[in-house]
């Protein structure tokens, strides 16, 4: 690994800690019936790819599953426990009222935090 | 590390790599990689499986990367979501990483923290747990013994294997619905799966298997001695809140019915006394603050004695 690279993915890291868990609260405030983990990191597999854009957790999927848990820890999300053929059961993630309340202040400040950023990284400092 | 190529080996690598981590965080790693792998196997059905675990490296992680990412969540969370005041009640993480965190937490004087139990929602939901522990015990208790007692007089007859086995069943069950108990009012996570059928496996293999999974005795052993503990919690409950709670408030039974018999020792009574109810109220003040530690120790000792029981043994 280069250089740079390790600052890449330090980057990558600290970026991603917030980001995922309002990635994956609007992830299931867009879907129409609860999704168990590998749907959603499926289904946010296929949306990156369509942007081509580096994937948002250095390309790990296994670290949706503890954030899913702590958003249902803190009652953004709810869930229930359904058995399948292919495996262990499945635990099926919805999210809440609280968590589509939530999801609303997050988006704005999102957009707020974006915007701040891409300013100054277009020069409004020069 | 070599490349995993079956899914248990995967699973048996990831375990290994998270060897020092909490219990609960073990169980959800593993849990939750069987529940992506196995999916990803079941959308390719005719794929290789060493080949798609190879993929697997690069979307869900290599084995080693995953155990990374579970503890650094781990130590983030309980930093995040982890009010000082219930500190106490929770079980501590192994990892080193929340220890400094707690450490460098402002230091809450022994009386805030005396004090401070009146509003902490662990402790009266241990006292609660408590005070529930006295059904949930004869019940348990009375399954049991029930149940072994039918298993073995039936064992003669052709019905009894299958009945024993019904049997084993209920207490896995029953183990889970505890686990959910203590998580909600005790505060401990107790990462106990339901069990699934591996279709690779007969159902005789799978028999076998529950039989020889020392969780299943270490259950029936628990549920046993839930009765004498039920009825220890209860009794210690009940006592030290009836007597706080008629000391706290002997002014007002004085003031209001001075007749009333209470704290009567021979022919002495509080009652006669007005100008020691004050005191006695202080006291009895004390001893609901002190019965509210008390339950939240208990509530703490009995969680890990369960997580161990329940979750730990065999592993």
């Amino acid at each position: 690994m280069t250089d740079t690279e390790v600052h890449l993915r330090k980057f990558q890291k600290e970026l991603s800690t917030g980001t995922v868990s309002l990635v994956l609260l609007s992830a299931l405030a867009q879907a129409k019936e609860p999704q168990y983990g590998y749907q959603i990191a499926k289904a946010l597999e296929a949306a990156g790819k369509n942007l081509q854009g580096e994937s948002l957790i250095s390309g790990k999927q296994s670290a949706f599953y503890p954030v899913l848990r702590n958003l249902e820890g803190t009652g953004l999300l709810s869930s229930r426990v359904e058995p399948s053929i292919s495996g262990p059961p499945r635990r099926y993630y919805e999210i809440t009222e609280t968590g589509r309340a939530v999801l609303r202040q997050w988006q704005a400040q999102w957009q707020q935090s974006k915007q701040f950023v891409d300013t100054i990284l277009q020069g409004a400092l020069s | 590390m070599s490349t995993p190529k079956t899914i248990p080996e995967y699973l048996e690598q990831l375990r290994a790599a998270l060897k020092d981590a909490d219990a609960a965080v073990v169980q959800d790693a593993l849990y939750d990689a069987e529940e992506y792998l196995r999916s990803e196997l079941a959308t390719r059905p005719n794929a290789d499986e060493t080949q798609l675990l190879a993929e697997m490296a690069t979307t869900y992680g290599k084995p080693e990367e995953v155990a990374e990412i579970y503890l650094e969540r781990e130590v983030q969370v309980s930093a995040a979501f982890r009010s000082p005041l219930n500190t106490d009640a929770l079980e501590r993480p192994s990892s080193s990483g929340v220890a400094a965190i707690a450490a460098s937490q402002p230091r809450v004087s022994f009386w805030a923290k005396f004090f401070g139990v009146v509003i902490d929602p662990m402790a009266y939901s241990a006292l609660f747990y408590m005070l529930l522990s006295l059904a949930t015990g004869i019940f348990y208790f009375t399954w049991t013994i029930t149940g072994i007692s039918m298993s073995l007089g039936l064992g003669a007859l052709i019905i009894g294997v299958p009945f024993a086995i019904l049997f084993i069943g209920t207490i896995w069950v029953l183990s889970l619905v505890e686990g959910r108990l203590i998580e909600t009012l005790l505060g401990v996570r107790m990462p106990r799966r339901p069990s699934y059928t591996d279709k690779s496996r007969s159902i005789w293999q799978a028999i076998k298997d529950v039989l020889s999974d020392a969780r299943t005795w270490a259950t029936l052993f628990y549920f046993l001695l839930m009765l004498p503990l039920g009825v220890i919690y209860f009794t210690v409950a009940i006592t030290s809140l009836s007597v706080s709670v008629a000391l706290a408030f002997s002014p007002l039974v004085q003031f209001v019915h001075s007749d009333v018999v209470l704290f009567q020792f021979g022919s002495w009574s509080l009652m006669d006394h007005p100008w020691l109810t004050l005191p006695a109220c202080a006291l009895g003040i004390f001893g609901m603050l002190l019965s509210l530690h008390l339950a939240r120790a208990i509530g703490g000792w009995h969680a890990q004695f369960a997580k161990h029981l329940l979750v730990k043994v065999g592993e």
